[in-house]
């Protein structure tokens, strides 16, 4: 009796009430909305966020200025005698990332060759809007040192 | 560009037929990204439809020509931006096969895990856009629900959730996080009766029926020549899928169906997709239980440098159709020319075959079912 | 000359214009609130929460809405035909409150149409609400021809060609619980349901239901909104006959939309549902139904408001699951289903009522 039912499935147009059963069934369930800003949603460990950078752990390699696909690091140092210990030494002059432009891919810290990293983007900070644009043109290592961000992971925290 | 003959379009009238030019424009809220349509209207029948495309072009393969083999990865992101890890993938794989490195199995698996979640997740987005032109609000929030839950696990896993830069020449960079197998395969049990509440709610749907029944009629012989691949193609009846013609990673120990439907309309390019979801379960099930132990990145030079002549091209099954990257070495560590094979664009060339004839409403659906990502079109 | 200034014109001017003040308010407030309670109402029928910012539940937020769309900028096309421009949003929120003038909310009292809960009784009621609701349509017109644009020309024609074509059916399905009251008075047809015992849609069975689908089906298209909102869906072409008003006009617009909705379903309410009357106004042991402890009327007035608020609900509810028709496919539905159901309908009816 297909065609009777053909029928009463075109005439009582269930296609429809099963629709709007879908529906109402979920002004029952729980919303899926986050209020943010009072509540906000915490990114996983790995998020590549804001970067952070650890200038003592820096051996001025220069590797994450190559790496970085759009070329945004600049970085000068020098190098020096450091009267205390007699010896030559690496001192940071500048490094400087353009926030405008950085796509946040993580290429420099994968090739950061020191463990744990010296540069690092899991500071799970995303909330990175200012009010003028040239405040994020270049982040200097001053303020790449004084984002209050997580530790870098090491190698063994994965997996 | 297709035109048709507008001596007799309104039969025999007395008024004379005048056409009336329409600039759908770049900013429209239909056109899934910026592309221009050019359409000639009378009263509401197409006659003529010219895409323009060029709005989103950003040179993307000259800047590939300017960086190493492995730092291009996050630029073939934003190529399809909805589907990441497919685009990492095919490039990575079109890396591979130039340079002869070999990629363990571990990380092969895993890289068909991604594939497979990020087809999941573009259709999704599909059905979300699709369904909110043709007017039903709701599965967008109902999709958007489960893709937030897919994007949460690629955040785990690579740190980001849309342009993930997942993969690497030579293997993975990462290895799985505690815990992400088993938040995976929860989140895939679950899944297919997700796909029956979007089922319910449009495909019976007498309404959805008749706005795409019918509607978008791409004859088989057309898409072919026109070089259309993807849910396009096998809406139209024909079987061509990557996955199973040119296996590459782990599809060819996988076990799955390739969904084809053969009346060339919007519905049954919509049945493919929903279809295709559900075969897209069957694998990531599989790859999850078959989950090798193992390293994760195969043994490579430290400098990757292409050979001095060679050539290669390697395709992978997009969501949206077939991406291919065809390279070219030239003895330096950076590619001498890189170019993309874009699903999208070949896939808008037949709208205007599908298009003229119609009325104006029916074109919004009809960009809906083509699924184009602007980023693809114009590089 | 004393009896035309005392107790007549007390009771046939002061009060009717208290009383239009009064409903006029309370129409306009459930308006302002039912902008409210779709936002809230699709919100969780998409599991979000809609509008809580402005107050608790958002219950703030028309008034937040109003004051913003008052403080924007007045604009008037460059050639656009002024009187036309002006005139169009009035006669699209006017003929929606004009109907409300006849609509029955409570029970008459015996005391005389002072103390009735509604503004007045005309004996042809029925006919009054049909063509006051024809009227409507100018409003579109004038909009979409008056702001100079092809594109909003386009949208208020289809607009009216939908609105003409889905009032067909609607009047043929009104005639059906005609016929069962015998009546044109809106008030009358609330009594006959009292006196028959049953509400109308369960009349005739099935031709009240038909009736009722078919002027419920019909009232939606009417009032443009999904699944027949194509004239004035954003992601088409053309954006409708409202594309060039902002400001306090598009308001007037908006609101007559949402007026219009309220008028169907009060309509609807009174000819179908019973008006006032509780849901079973024969049967003896449910009459704690009628809330008597509260002032004469007041019961009436609240169940009728309830009914209200569960036809706007399933509009709300419609919007937020059904995709849109097509234009022809619109008037496809309109004059190939619904007038001949609407007319099998009645004539059904009206060989029931001969021979039964």
């Amino acid at each position: 009796m297909s065609w009777a039912k053909h029928f009463l499935d075109k005439i009582m147009l269930l296609d429809l009430f099963a629709g709007l059963g879908i529906t109402f069934r979920h002004l029952l369930k729980k919303k899926v909305t986050v209020q943010y800003p009072e509540e906000r949603m915490e990114p996983a460990h790995r998020f590549r966020g804001m970067f952070r950078l650890d200038e003592e752990r820096c051996i001025k390699c220069t590797l994450c200025a190559r790496d970085c696909p759009i070329d945004i690091i600049y970085i000068d140092w020098h190098q020096e005698v450091n009267p205390e210990t007699e010896k030559k030494e690496k001192l940071l002059d500048r490094f400087d990332i353009d926030i405008q432009r950085c796509m946040f891919c993580g290429l420099c810290e994968e090739a950061c060759p020191t463990n744990p990293k010296s540069i690092w983007l899991t500071s799970k900070t995303y909330e990175l809007a200012t009010y003028e644009r040239w405040q994020n043109l270049y982040v200097d290592k001053r303020e790449l040192e004084d984002w209050r961000v997580r530790p870098a992971y090491t190698d063994e925290e994965i997996v | 560009m297709v035109e048709v003959d507008s001596s007799n379009l309104s039969g025999d009238t007395l008024f004379g037929v005048e056409e009336m030019e329409i600039n759908f424009g770049p900013q429209h809220p239909a056109t899934h990204g910026v592309l221009r349509l050019k359409l000639k209207v009378d009263g509401e029948r197409i006659v003529e439809c010219y895409p323009v495309i060029g709005y989103l072009h950003r040179g993307t393969e000259k800047l590939f020509e300017l960086h190493p083999f492995f730092q291009n990865v996050p630029h073939t992101d934003r190529l399809d931006y909805v589907a990441a890890a497919t685009n990492n993938l095919a490039y990575v794989g079109a890396v591979e096969k130039l340079l002869g490195l070999a990629v363990p199995p571990r990380a092969s698996y895993i890289r068909t895990l991604l594939s497979e979640m990020q087809r999941i997740s573009s259709h999704l987005l599909w059905l979300a856009t699709h369904a909110i032109d043709i007017g039903a609000m709701t599965p967008f929030f109902y999709t958007f629900r489960e893709r937030e839950i897919i994007l949460d696990l690629f955040e785990e896993y690579c740190g980001a959730r849309l342009t993930l830069n997942c993969m690497r020449p030579g293997g993975q960079p990462y290895d799985l996080p505690v815990g992400w197998v088993e938040r995976c395969a929860e989140f895939i049990e679950g899944f297919p009766e997700k796909i029956d509440e979007y089922e319910g709610l449009l495909t019976e749907n007498r309404i959805w029926k008749k706005r795409t029944v019918g509607i978008g009629i791409l004859a088989p012989e057309v898409a072919l020549e026109y070089g259309v691949t993807g849910p396009m193609l096998r809406g139209s009846g024909i079987q061509l899928d990557v996955r199973k013609a040119l296996p590459y990673e782990m599809y060819d120990q996988m076990d799955f169906d390739v969904p084809v439907f053969y009346n060339c309309d919007t519905y049954d390019r919509y049945l493919v997709r929903m279809e295709e979801m559900r075969q897209s379960v069957r694998i990531v099930q599989q790859c999850l239980e078959e989950l090798p132990e193992g390293p994760i990145m195969g043994k490579r030079p430290r400098v990757l440098k292409a050979p001095k002549e060679g050539d290669v091209y390697h395709a992978v099954e997009a969501p949206k159709g077939e991406i291919g990257f065809y390279l070219v070495g030239n003895g330096t560590p950076n590619p001498h020319r890189c170019r993309v094979r874009p699903p999208s664009f070949y896939n808008i060339q037949v709208l205007p075959e599908m298009v003229v004839g119609g009325l104006i409403a029916d074109l919004i659906a009809v960009i809906g079912t083509t699924d184009i990502v602007l980023g693809e079109v114009d590089r | 000359m004393v009896d035309f200034f005392g107790e007549t014109l007390f009771a046939y001017a002061v009060v009717p214009l208290v009383k239009i003040i009064a409903a006029i308010a309370v129409v306009l407030g459930l308006i302002a609130y039912t902008t409210l309670a779709e936002r809230k109402i699709l919100g969780f029928l998409q599991v979000r929460t809609g509008p809580n910012r402005v107050g608790p539940w958002g219950l703030i937020q028309p008034i937040a809405d109003v004051a913003k769309l008052l403080g924007k900028e007045d604009v008037i096309p460059n050639r656009a035909v002024k009187w036309a421009y002006v005139l169009a949003p009035c006669l699209v929120v006017g003929p929606a409150l004009i109907i409300l003038s006849v609509i029955p909310f409570g029970p008459p009292s015996s005391e005389g149409p002072v103390s009735s809960w509604f503004i007045t009784d005309v004996n042809v009621g029925l006919l009054l609400v049909v063509a006051i609701a024809s009227i409507g349509v100018y409003g579109l017109l004038l909009g979409g021809w008056a702001s100079n644009n092809k594109f909003s020309m386009l949208g208020g024609l289809r607009s009216a060609a939908q609105m003409i074509s889905y009032e067909v059916p609607q009047g043929f399905s009104l005639v059906v619980p005609l016929l069962m009251a015998g009546t044109l008075s809106l008030v009358g047809i609330v009594e006959a349901q009292l006196a028959q015992g049953r509400w109308f849609i369960f009349g005739f069975f099935p031709f009240g239901f038909l009736a009722f689908f078919i002027y419920f089906v019909a009232g939606v298209a009417e009032s443009n909104r999904n699944p027949f909102d194509l004239p004035e869906a954003e992601s088409e072409l053309v954006a409708g006959f409202h594309t060039e008003y902002s400001g306090m006009r598009f308001a007037l617009f908006f609101l007559g939309e949402y007026a219009n909705m309220i008028v169907i379903s009060a309509v609807a309410v009174t000819m179908f549902l019973g008006g006032w009357l509780r849901p079973f106004p024969n049967v003896g042991w449910l009459s704690f139904l009628d809330l008597a402890f509260l002032p004469a009327g007041l019961a009436g007035c609240l169940w009728f408001l309830v009914k209200l608020l569960v036809f706007l609900f399933v509009y709300i509810w419609f919007r937020g699951t059904f995709p849109r028709y097509r234009f022809d496919q619109l008037m496809d539905l309109g004059w190939k289903w619904l007038l001949p159901a609407a007319l099998m309908a009645v004539a059904a009816t009206g060989l029931w009522k001969i021979l039964i």
